[in-house]
């Protein structure tokens, strides 16, 4: 892409904006490195030194004894793999409730228009300014005894998957995305005699590939970031989050086991993001230029 | 504002949700096989004084049963229920255990909010006001009695008066504590320190900590907390036992007098003058356990039973840990835990459980207190927690417990020797602490900290904290 | 692959299709039959959310208010009238969250609204590296924030932290940082900044690329230098996009909860980090005073209110 940027090509052209232009460029990925990726190398590798290494003053830039170990240790004695099943089950649930609900609602606002769906569309999109963190009383007050149902959630998946179909920022989402969609693909469709159902199933979701990744990585992220509303609402230690869980035992640990842990709990998602980096960059500037 | 009696229940530290929790497991032991001393009177009245009827067919539901991670804890609790079905028969214990500590504050505060609470359910002695306020408890005055808990006349007035308001008994202790001083006898012995004669005043602490101090490698000679109100926790604890108050009979702030500012005016001189304090602080509880588990640590203010959490947890041992009296020595913080009854059942059901209460935590020699089968069981003896019996009941369990002591309880004599008075927490307990953390992370991060500005402004918010309504 | 997202959408209302406007006049018998058919067709696609909605967000917010009026006394609930705000307004820490709140917000717009779009101008210079460069950016936003937390707060120990460590190579003084009043805010602002600035980052990034070159040109010809190059086109041109990330940085700032409960137990040294959030927090779930937590809620939910307002109409205004 050679687009024209603030500073002249002309300028980078010549001999000192050339030398200049590569200096900077190298100290800036040199900062960056260090920056962005030298707090990762040293939570991985003091999550490979012995205690007393750890502690050691000043510390060891490369462990002098590797303990692969302490990764073993962490993993049983904080129940890493519970924690990491958990979270997994929460967030693809999540997603699951998501993609199924949140997309029919986006569909129905976008494209089938029911009575009184502005109103509701507004009511959704009221909720965008509410801050999460004024209704986490009243939320934890519903889904200890839930009206009509009269169920306490509190310890179930419900109480993760449930509340995250309302991010009424994926259905604003979908649901531009398919105002977008030229009416008359649907209403070729509705010619030959489709229901809505296949409609959407046949028409809409297929072309809808590309918004659909990024609201499904925004609902995985989402779960897996949450701090405070699983805190509240899974207190059983055999089903909290990677999250909670860590933090309530990290006093409880050796601080190089709790490193080891740290780095194995910060895995997933990263592997995760390189793999699908480009989805998540363009999904990411997209929804934000767009709103 | 209109003062309608609203009281703020004091939720509790994570702190002690650990630590208690930890100690029931460990120290649940159960009854030998002796049974039939329940001496339970004929006669179906339903007055509630009379002690149930044996044939009785009910079913108790109950909290806090040792998870089956704890083997040897929950072969002692099926132990008690069949000793306690041999009187009883009929009877069910439906037990329930958690897999982490009994009770979380979120979790019992949802309990008691959704009213799902067993029929006898874990809380912890300053968690009463909060089940009031939900209508949470039983009032079981009458059902309790030297009939139905023969112990009765030997538990600890001190401890049975937190467990009633109004002079109605709503709870029946399990454990208790009193705060102490608390030492890491290896690191006393490197710095040329009597690891058996821990300090008993301030004075002493601060020349120990100083020595301990001493030793470098970043380790520290006392620690502290300021974070997560626990600093205001220990703040009260050091203030009571230099012979203070937090709040006077008055109703009023009263920690801004000679003595609180010298217990203040001793915390900052440890950090700032002496630096033996270590350098990080806002630390809450854990932190400190940890830092005394890998030889960080030459004190802290603490309960017996934080021993075991770092033995159990944090893999240390129990040799390397004594305890002495709190600094002081006028009084000290207590607390403990207890079994409360749920509103609303039936007679019979609450009859039945304080029977089995009685037999598993309320009578030396059976029970939580059957320390020659908690040593066959491999689990620790000798922690001088619980600690609720006075008179005779205290010298036959004192006995016991030294008989099958599974780690060197002279460690503790210091502790134990000297008891101090118990004290409860202020009212409004956990508010009056967060005003108090500031004083703590103020003196501990600050060193041009200024006391009796600090002091002033703390006593100000804490009459406006108790005037709050 | 074509994904219609640049498609323009003018045909959203092609004449004679059935668009399913409500007001539709058609004679023909049947015709309302089958309005009411397509409704209960399209509302049976919404009533999952909005079954979730009304029990996980609107009823809850009903509730917010219903709760900061009542007060729970031995098990009953009763009116309270406005005393679970006079208990708020007198608590001795609401002036100070605010304070902090505030002065968090304030750091944390300097820092994490100015850094990110200086380190997007710069990438955008950039014909190499760039991809390497914005994934570095965007990498801890990955993380799990217990991960990303915990990790600073073992570089800011004051006593064996990397931070002071570094410090002390370059013959600087060694700084307490969460450990004093005066530093602790800012750390915090740095720790969250370096964890969340990905997002603005790569946001910022985009709204550069749209930046049509030919405005730089002609500014050179009025010759322009670097700063005025920036200062009359590059930020006139993403203008839009800055205030509505100003904005959102300012209401997720303001709800600012997991960095100050990790990193400094919540209230921090002297109280100093001790935010609107947490003082929610200690109502209800320490105190178990969930009136007086509503009631805070509520107060930040008008504040933040108007901040959203205040936007609305900018943005508006601008727009004209």
């Amino acid at each position: 892409m050679t687009t024209r940027t603030l500073i002249s090509p002309a300028r980078l052209s010549r001999p000192r904006g050339r030398i200049l232009y590569w200096t900077v460029l190298f100290l800036v990925v040199a900062v960056f490195t260090l920056v962005f990726i030298g707090p990762l190398y040293w939570m991985v590798t003091s999550g490979l030194k012995d205690t007393e290494e750890f502690a050691r003053i000043p510390p060891t830039l490369v462990p002098d004894a590797v303990h692969p170990g302490n990764y073993g240790e962490a993993w049983q004695v904080m129940e890493l793999s519970q924690l990491l099943f958990n979270t997994l089950y929460y967030a693809f649930g999540a997603l699951a409730f998501q993609l199924v609900l949140d997309v029919a609602a986006a569909y129905s606002l976008s494209k089938l228009r029911p009575v009184l769906g502005k109103a509701i569309l507004g009511a959704m999109l009221v909720t965008l300014m509410i801050p999460a963190t004024v209704l986490v009383v009243p939320q934890y007050l519903t889904v200890l005894d839930l009206p009509v149902f009269e169920r306490n959630l509190l310890n179930t998946p419900w109480v993760i998957w449930l509340p995250s179909v309302t991010n009424a920022f994926n259905i604003f989402l979908l649901k531009r995305f398919f105002d977008s969609i030229p009416r008359e693909l649907l209403d070729a469709a509705a010619i030959d005699g489709a229901s809505p159902m296949r409609t959407l199933r046949s028409v809409v979701l297929p072309i809808s590939r590309p918004i659909l990744g990024v609201v499904s990585i925004f609902a995985v992220v989402g779960v897996w970031k949450d701090f405070l509303w699983p805190m509240l609402a899974l207190p059983d230690p055999g089903k909290q989050t990677l999250n909670v869980g860590i933090y309530s035992l990290a006093s409880g640990v050796p601080e190089n086991w709790l490193l080891a842990a740290l780095a194995m709990a910060s895995l997933p998602t990263l592997i995760l993001f390189l793999i699908f980096q480009r989805n998540i960059m363009s999904g990411l500037t997209a929804g934000g230029l767009k709103g | 504002m209109r003062s309608s009696g609203f009281s703020t229940p004091h939720r509790r530290r994570t702190a002690v949700t650990f630590v208690s929790a930890l100690t029931l497991l460990s120290l649940a032991a159960c009854g030998t096989s002796s049974s039939g001393d329940q001496d339970p009177a004929p006669g179906g009245s339903a007055d509630a004084a009379t002690p149930l009827d044996p044939k009785t067919k009910l079913t108790l539901t109950i909290d806090c049963m040792p998870p089956a991670a704890k083997k040897a804890e929950l072969k002692q609790w099926k132990e008690d229920v069949a000793t306690f079905n041999k009187t009883y028969p009929n009877i069910t214990i439906d037990g329930r255990s958690t897999p982490g500590q009994c009770l979380e504050p979120p979790r019992f505060t949802a309990m008691l909010k959704a009213k799902s609470q067993p029929d006898v359910f874990y809380a912890y002695f300053t968690d009463l006001d909060q089940v009031l306020d939900n209508d949470g408890a039983a009032d079981i005055s009458a059902y309790v009695n030297e009939k139905t808990v023969p112990a009765l006349a030997d538990i600890d007035p001190d401890v049975m008066k937190v467990l009633k308001k109004d002079d109605k008994l709503y709870a029946l202790p399990t454990s208790n504590y009193r705060m102490g001083l608390l030492i890491n006898r290896g690191l006393f012995e490197k710095a040329g320190l009597d690891p058996d004669t821990p300090p008993s005043t301030w004075e002493e602490v601060r020349e120990a900590a100083d020595k301990i101090a001493g030793l470098g490698k970043g380790i520290a000679g006392f620690g502290e907390y300021s974070a997560g109100n626990t600093g205001g926790w220990h703040y009260t604890a050091t203030v009571y036992g230099e012979g203070g108050e937090i709040v006077g009979p008055d109703g009023k702030a009263a920690f801004n007098d000679a003595t609180g500012k010298r217990v203040a005016q001793n915390l900052y001189d440890m950090r700032w003058k002496d630096d033996s304090m270590g350098k990080t602080q806002l630390l809450k509880w854990g932190d400190l356990q940890k830092q005394m588990a890998t030889d960080k640590l030459g004190m802290f203010l603490a309960a017996p039973d934080d021993i075991t959490y770092m033995v159990q947890q944090l893999g240390a041992d129990y040799a390397n840990f004594g305890m002495g009296p709190m600094p002081g020595q006028k009084a000290t913080l207590f607390g403990g835990n207890s079994y409360m009854i749920k509103k609303g059942i039936s007679s019979d059901k609450i009859k039945a459980a304080v029977a089995w209460l009685d037999l598993k935590t309320l009578s030396p020699g059976k029970g939580q207190f059957a320390w020659s089968r908690t040593k066959a069981d491999g689990l620790p003896v000798g922690l001088p927690q619980p600690a609720f019996f006075t008179g005779a009941a205290k010298e036959q369990d004192d006995k016991e417990r030294a008989d099958h002591a599974t780690m060197p309880v002279e460690n503790f004599r210091a502790f134990t020797d000297n008891p101090v008075d118990g004290k409860a927490e202020p009212p409004k307990a956990q508010e009056v602490y967060k005003v108090l953390d500031t004083v703590m992370s103020t003196l501990l991060t600050n060193k041009d900290a200024d006391i009796d500005k600090l002091l002033d402004t703390a006593e100000q918010q804490v009459n406006q904290v108790l005037a709050n309504q | 692959m074509a994904p219609p997202t640049s498609t323009p959408t003018l045909t959203r209302r092609p004449a004679g299709t059935d668009d399913g406007a409500p007001r539709v006049k058609e004679p023909r018998q049947g015709a309302f039959a089958r309005a009411v058919r397509r409704n209960l067709t399209a509302h049976a696609f919404l009533i999952g959310a909005v079954l979730c909605f009304g029990f996980f967000s609107w009823y809850p917010m009903v509730r917010e208010v219903v709760l900061a009026f009542q007060k729970t006394e031995n098990g009953v609930v009763s009116w309270a009238g406005w005393s679970n705000f006079v208990y708020v307004f007198n608590d001795p820490d609401f002036a100070l969250a605010w304070r902090n709140t505030a002065l968090f917000t304030l750091l944390a717009l300097l820092l994490g609204f100015v850094v990110p779009f200086v380190i997007a101008l710069v990438l955008n210079e950039f014909r190499h590296a760039r991809g390497y460069l914005r994934l570095l950016v965007y990498l801890p936003v990955m993380l799990p924030p217990v991960a990303s937390v915990l990790l600073f707060k073992y570089f800011y120990d004051p006593g064996h932290g990397l931070f002071n460590r570094l410090l002390e190579l370059f013959g600087l003084p060694a700084q307490q940082w969460l450990q004093s009043s005066d530093t602790a805010m800012l750390s915090l602002v740095i720790a969250s900044t370096w964890m969340n600035m990905g997002g603005a980052c790569l946001i910022y990034l985009a709204a550069l690329q749209t930046i049509p070159g030919e405005l730089y040109e002609a500014a050179e010809l009025d010759g322009a230098g670097l700063l005025r190059k920036i200062w009359h086109v590059t930020i006139p041109q993403t203008r839009l996009i800055l205030s509505l990330l100003f904005l959102m940085q300012i209401i997720a700032t303001m709800q600012v909860f997991t960095e100050p409960f990790l990193l400094t137990g919540g209230a921090g040294p002297e109280g100093s980090t001790t935010t609107v959030v947490h003082l929610i927090y200690q109502y209800a779930f320490n105190f178990n005073n969930y009136g007086a937590a509503a009631a805070l809620g509520l107060v930040l939910l008008v504040v933040l209110a108007g901040f959203s307002a205040a936007y609305v109409r900018l943005n508006r205004a601008e727009q004209e």
